[in-house]
């Protein structure tokens, strides 16, 4: 039977919260305990499946790719190859007992044309060279193609990944109708050079607030802010909800809240704006809106 | 007496693949990739709290199964939780290096309280299915809120209980009980879908 403190340390310990004094001795404990090895056994797979409630995120396929070409790194700069065995023409054969593969030692006595077949076995020996290292470089190169297109299939990849994603979630979210306060929009770019850039909107009516997020939005220069607006009908124009800026990647999340009561939030839409923001958008400048 | 047969038969399916890993075959690993790599990456997103350093981090694991697999104790769990476990320190040793801990944190917390795990689909979702998952979302929204951010906060904050006390403003004692009271009803519950 396990106490209850012991049963406390392999909780924490399952958990990764166990340090110091306490973590050492608790691992000694598990050395000799093998109920409490079992009992941790199974905390550790409750704390795999609580890892699991973590938002489901697929990797992009440029990791799986990286990794492919890092574990077969040691094969392809493994053992270098057994040397070739000296070719040996006729007329030049080896004498009897010399090693195997070591050079072959001419008669001390030989006619002069002799040298005629060994320039010929020198002549192939660097023409194989040749060959072996212009085929080393090839495959180099082919490899490195490989690769190049495999991040490059990647990459389309995720965004694709990260579109449907946003999508499945949008979709999920108002499927399920929890909230009938939630408006939920996918905001799509205006922009035909920045198609990756996709954005999701959260309002929530009740509590007169949101979050919204941005994916891929081209960072802008310090005097410059995007905006962004709930385009209510109650309302003649739109209504602020504030401006926000994106990291380097083009990534961005604000809480946000409207300038003015929102009735109903028919759409979002963003447009580059001087910094500070304005209080009616410049429609030409609009790089994402939806419903 | 169920959960006994399964765990002999993890342990068996575990062996095997640990074996053709350590053999270098290469269809195993990418097996193991292909089925567990979205929970480990979620777990590490979840952690550094985005996407880039999260690759890294499931490179580095996926390279310690590849060439560590030797480390793996399967006394103390299945590959997979060992995998998780790996994941979550590698990320959170990341995280510690910068200075964003706290602000995660806050998130975590405010996370803890107010998330609806139902909002999006779950790692658990991808990996396991859907009714796995869902028995595990359930046995966790039944788990009084104190003792899941208690549980929360130590495994994807990698605070200590003494920080998580401190943090919480609880003493110590309160929070290994919630700790400990949390994890094993979640085994309860969980039962023979672990």
């Amino acid at each position: 039977m396990i106490d209850e403190g012991m049963q406390e340390q392999a909780a924490a310990y399952a958990l990764g919260a166990l340090v110091g004094e306490e973590l050492r001795a608790f691992e000694v404990s598990l050395r000799v305990d093998p109920e409490l090895r079992a009992l941790v056994r199974e905390l550790r797979s409750v704390t795999e499946a609580l890892a699991g409630t973590a938002a489901a995120l697929e990797p992009p396929a440029a990791v799986k790719a990286r990794l492919m070409l890092e574990i077969d790194e040691p094969r392809r700069s493994g053992p270098a190859p057994a040397p070739e065995r000296p070719v040996v023409l006729p007329g030049a054969a080896a004498p009897v007992g010399a090693p195997v593969g070591q050079p072959v030692r001419p008669p001390a006595s030989r006619p002069a044309n002799l040298w005629v077949p060994w320039a010929v076995a020198a002549a192939l020996a660097l023409l194989s060279l040749a060959f072996i290292w212009q085929s080393a470089s090839l495959r180099s190169q082919l490899a490195a193609q490989t690769a190049r297109i495999n991040e490059l299939m990647a990459s389309a990849e995720l965004a694709r990944t990260e579109s449907a994603n946003l999508r499945q979630a949008v979709a999920k979210l108002t499927e399920r109708n929890r909230l009938a306060s939630f408006r939920i929009a996918l905001l799509d770019s205006l922009l035909a050079a920045s198609p990756k850039t996709i954005a999701v909107s959260v309002w929530d009516n009740d509590r007169q607030d949101g979050i919204f997020i941005v994916r891929n939005l081209k960072p802008l220069p310090s005097d410059k802010d995007y905006q962004l607006w709930i385009i209510d009908p109650k309302y003649p124009s739109p209504v602020d909800a504030g401006v926000f800026q994106v990291d380097a990647k083009g990534d961005g999340r604000q809480d946000f809240r409207a300038k003015l009561p929102i009735q109903t939030a028919n759409q979002f839409a963003v447009t580059i704006e001087q910094k500070g923001g304005a209080a009616v958008p410049n429609t030409k400048a609009m790089v994402l809106a939806g419903s | 007496m169920a959960n006994a047969e399964s765990n002999v038969a993890e342990d068996n399916q575990d062996a095997a693949l640990i074996g053709r890993i350590r053999g270098g075959e290469r269809a195993a690993f990418i097996g193991f990739y292909d089925r567990y790599s979205p929970l480990l990456f979620s777990v590490a997103a979840r952690v550094l709290g985005e996407r880039k350093e999260a690759e890294d981090v499931l490179q580095e694991v996926m390279l310690v199964i590849w060439n560590k697999s030797g480390d793996f104790d399967p006394q103390l769990g299945t590959l997979s939780s060992w995998a998780v476990t790996v994941t979550r320190n590698k990320a959170l040793d990341r995280l510690r290096a910068r200075t964003r801990r706290l602000r995660l944190i806050e998130e975590a917390a405010i996370l803890a309280e107010d998330s609806d795990a139902s909002s999006y689909p779950s790692a658990n979702e991808i990996v396991h299915g859907r009714e796995r998952a869902e028995l595990l979302r359930d046995a966790l929204k039944e788990l009084p809120a104190d003792q899941r951010m208690a549980i929360e906060l130590a495994f994807f904050t990698g605070l200590s209980q003494s920080d998580i006390a401190e943090r919480l403003q609880q003493p110590l004692g309160t929070v290994k009980a919630r700790i400990r009271r949390g994890m094993l009803r979640l085994r309860e519950q969980l039962g023979g879908a672990l």
